[in-house]
C-alpha cells in the first residue's frame, strides 16, 4: 500500500508518501509524476511514513531525478533509517540530495 | 390428463379456446337479447291485432242496451248480436268472445251479458255462461284493467297468460270497453286468443341464432389455427429449433431474419442470429485467446531454460578443483527472473564470481540480466580489476538503456594461488563474510552507484584477503526482503543466523539452511521477488595441487 500526497504550487512540487514504495506501487508514483513534474524547478519528496523502498520505487526516483537534472533540483527529506541504509547500498546517496 | 395438459401448455390451444369461450358468451347475449326483443315484439304485434279484433267486434254490440238485455228486454236485437258475435268467434279464430257488467263499487263481481265459445281453437273446454251469469273477479290484476276502462277511458287492457300452470295453453285476453250512446264504458268485451305463434316462431329463430353462433365459432377457431400455425406457432417453432440446434452444434444456422412480417417475431429472429453470431465470435476469440496464451506459456517456459541455463547450474560445477567449493541458486518469482550470479575461471588462477539485481521483475528485467551478464562475463574474460570491468559495463548499459532500468552488482575476482579477492560493489548488498572457524558476518564494503543509472560513474575496488576455510556468501535483496503475511521482512539478522546456524557446512548446505529458513519465515506467502544467492568456500592454495593431471 502507499499513499500518495502531492502538492504543486508555483513549480513547487512536495509528494509525501506512506507505506511502501516497491513493485505494484512504483507504477502509480511514476504515473504520478508523469503528470506533475512539467514546469516543476523545485522537486521534494517527504519520505517521512515511507517504510521501504525496493528497486522498482529506486528506479521511479532516478528517473525523477534525471528530469529535475534537466530542469532543476531535487531533494528528499525525511527519509528513515531503513531508507536510507537502501539509497546508502545501492549509492542512490551519491547521486540524490539527501537531507 | 396427459392430453390436457399437454393442451394447457400449446399456446394455439389456449387462444383457440379463448377464442370459443368468447364466441359462447357472445352468442349467448345475442341470444338473450335476440329472443327478449323478439318476444317484446311478438307480444306487441299480438296486443295491436287483438285489440282490433276486440274494437272490430264491439261494434256488432249496442252498448245502451246491456242492462236492458238482462232484464230481459229487447230479446229480438239480442238473439241478433248473439248470432253475429257466434259467427264472429268462429270466424276470427278465437277461443272466447264475451261482454260482461261490471260491479264498479269494487270491480270484484260481473254478470255476463254474451258467452260465445270456440274450444276447436285452442283445444279448450270451457262451457259458454248464461245471460245474466254471476261471477268474482278472479283476481287483482283483472280487477284492475277493469277499472282502467270504467274509470281512466283507458281503449283496452291486454292479460297474457303464457307458460300457464293450470293446463291451459299460452294466450292473451284483449279488453276493450263497450260503449253506450253517450260514449261511457257500458260494458267490457273480452277476446281470448292462444298465443302459440310466439313459440312457433320464436323456436327456430333461436335455433338459427345457435347455429350461426356455432358455425362462427368453428369458422373462427379454423382460421385461427390456420393463422397462428402459419404466423406465430411455425415461426417460434423455428426460432426455438434453431436455438436448440445452435446449442447442440454450435455452428452458425441460417438466417432467420424474415421469417416474419411482426416486429415481435422479426425482433426475436435477429436476437437470435445475433446472439449466434456474438456467440461463435466470442468462442472463437476465446480459442484464439487460449492458443495465443498457450503459446506465451511455451516462449516462458522456453525462455526460462534459456535463462536457467545461462548461468552455471551443474554441481559441484568444478569437481576437479580441491582449492575452493561453490554453490548458487536462482529463483525467480516468475517464470523468469531479473537476478543472476556467475562464476567463472579467466585463467586458472583467477576465479570470477559475480551476481546482480535487475530493477523491476519478469520479461524485461530479464531481457536486461542477459543483457548485462553477457557483457559483464565478455568484459571480464578479456582480464582487468572490477573497477574497470563496472565502469565498462556501465557505459555499454546506460549506452543502450532505453527503459531507464539498472542493475546492481557486486563483481570479486579472486586470485586462487594467494586467496586474494579483489571486488567491486556497484549498489548490491553487503556481503556476507566468514573466517575460518568463525560466523558469517556483514561485510560493510564501499559501495558505488548502480550500473546503468548514471554515465561517468566510477567503480572502485577493495581487497580481501581470504585464508583457508572462510566463505563468502553473496545474495540479492529477494533473501533479506522476503515478506511475511504481516508484511514483517525476513532482514539480514535472520539470514545471518540461518547462515550461522551450521556455518562450518559447505556452500551447498548453507544455502539450503538460508531457503528453509527464508520458507519457514513466510509461511507461503506469495514472494515478488527473486531470490538469488552465491556462496564460495576458499579452501587454500595448495589444495589446488591435488588435481593429478594438472601442470603447473
Amino acid at each position: 500500500m502507499l499513499n500518495i500526497i502531492k502538492t504543486v504550487e508555483n513549480g513547487k512540487a512536495v509528494f509525501t508518501l506512506e507505506g511502501r514504495l516497491d513493485t505494484t506501487t512504483a507504477s502509480a508514483l511514476e504515473k504520478e509524476l508523469a503528470e506533475s513534474l512539467e514546469g516543476v524547478s523545485e522537486l521534494c519528496f517527504d519520505f517521512a511514513g515511507l517504510d521501504y523502498i525496493s528497486s522498482a520505487g529506486l528506479r521511479v526516483l532516478l528517473a525523477a531525478q534525471k528530469t529535475m537534472n534537466r530542469q532543476g533540483e531535487m531533494k528528499i527529506v525525511h527519509a528513515g533509517e531503513i531508507v536510507r541504509e537502501v539509497f546508502d547500498v545501492t549509492g542512490f546517496s551519491d547521486i540524490l540530495t539527501i537531507v | 390428463m396427459d392430453r390436457l395438459r399437454k393442451l394447457r401448455s400449446s399456446m394455439a390451444a389456449n387462444i383457440i379456446g379463448a377464442i370459443l369461450a368468447l364466441l359462447a358468451i357472445f352468442g349467448l347475449i345475442v341470444s338473450v337479447f335476440g329472443f327478449v326483443s323478439f318476444t317484446d315484439a311478438f307480444k306487441n304485434e299480438y296486443t295491436v291485432s287483438t285489440y282490433h279484433m276486440a274494437d272490430t267486434a264491439t261494434t256488432l254490440v249496442n252498448g245502451d242496451h246491456l242492462d236492458a238485455y238482462l232484464r230481459g228486454e229487447e230479446t229480438e236485437e239480442y238473439e241478433r248480436t248473439r248470432s253475429y258475435l257466434d259467427i264472429y268467434c268462429k270466424r276470427m279464430n278465437v277461443s272466447i268472445i264475451y261482454v260482461i257488467e261490471v260491479d264498479r263499487s269494487d270491480y270484484g263481481r260481473f254478470v255476463s251479458v254474451f258467452n260465445h265459445v270456440n274450444n276447436a281453437v285452442d283445444d279448450t273446454s270451457y262451457t259458454a255462461w248464461e245471460l245474466g251469469h254471476e261471477r268474482e273477479t278472479t283476481n287483482d290484476e283483472y280487477r284492475q284493467k277493469y277499472q282502467a276502462i270504467y274509470e281512466q277511458g283507458s281503449p283496452y287492457e291486454t292479460v297474457y297468460r303464457i307458460r300457464t300452470n293450470d293446463g291451459l295453453h299460452s294466450h292473451i285476453t284483449t279488453m276493450v270497453p263497450v260503449k253506450n250512446s253517450s260514449g261511457d264504458a257500458a260494458g267490457i268485451l273480452c277476446i281470448q286468443r292462444p298465443v302459440r305463434e310466439i313459440y312457433d316462431a320464436r323456436r327456430p329463430y333461436l335455433r338459427s341464432i345457435v347455429f350461426s353462433t356455432l358455425l362462427l365459432s368453428l369458422l373462427a377457431s379454423v382460421f385461427a389455427v390456420g393463422y397462428l400455425r402459419v404466423h406465430l406457432v411455425t415461426p417460434i417453432r423455428r426460432v426455438s429449433d434453431e436455438a436448440a440446434r445452435f446449442a447442440r452444434e454450435g455452428t452458425k444456422g441460417e438466417d432467420l431474419e424474415g421469417i416474419s412480417p411482426y416486429k415481435e417475431l422479426s425482433g426475436l429472429a435477429a436476437s437470435i442470429d445475433k446472439m449466434e453470431t456474438d456467440t461463435l465470435r466470442y468462442m472463437e476469440n476465446l480459442s484464439t485467446a487460449a492458443a495465443e496464451k498457450e503459446r506465451i506459456g511455451f516462449e516462458l517456459s522456453l525462455a526460462s531454460r534459456i535463462q536457467a541455463a545461462s548461468i552455471p547450474s551443474e554441481f559441484p560445477a568444478f569437481p576437479e578443483r580441491k582449492d575452493f567449493d561453490i554453490y548458487g541458486v536462482m529463483d525467480p518469482a516468475r517464470d523468469v527472473g531479473g537476478d543472476f550470479y556467475n562464476f567463472f575461471l579467466v585463467d586458472d588462477d583467477h576465479l570470477a564470481l559475480a551476481i546482480g539485481d535487475v530493477s523491476g521483475k519478469g520479461i524485461p528485467a530479464s531481457l536486461f540480466m542477459m543483457v548485462t551478464n553477457i557483457i559483464l562475463t565478455d568484459r571480464t574474460r578479456m582480464g582487468g580489476g572490477p573497477g574497470e570491468i563496472l565502469d565498462y559495463v556501465n557505459r555499454e548499459i546506460c549506452a543502450h538503456n532505453s527503459a531507464e532500468m539498472f542493475v546492481t552488482i557486486w563483481l570479486g575476482i579472486l586470485e586462487l594461488s594467494t586467496g586474494r579477492l579483489t571486488a567491486s560493489n556497484a549498489g548490491h548488498e553487503y556481503p556476507a563474510l566468514m573466517r575460518a572457524g568463525g560466523a558469517f558476518a556483514l561485510y560493510k564494503d564501499k559501495h558505488a552507484f548502480v550500473i546503468g543509472g548514471m554515465e561517468g560513474v566510477r567503480y572502485r575496488e577493495y581487497e580481501l584477503k581470504l585464508s583457508p576455510g572462510d566463505k563468502l556468501f553473496v545474495y540479492t535483496d529477494g533473501v533479506p526482503e522476503a515478506t511475511a503475511a504481516d508484511e514483517t521482512m525476513f532482514g539480514t539478522e535472520r539470514m545471518l543466523a540461518a547462515l550461522n546456524e551450521d556455518a562450518q557446512a559447505a556452500p551447498e548446505r548453507l544455502l539450503r539452511n538460508v531457503r528453509r529458513a527464508v520458507d519457514g519465515f513466510v509461511q507461503g506467502t506469495e514472494q515478488f521477488d527473486d531470490l538469488t544467492m552465491l556462496c564460495i568456500e576458499y579452501r587454500g592454495g595448495s589444495a589446488r595441487t591435488d588435481e593429478p593431471t594438472r601442470e603447473e
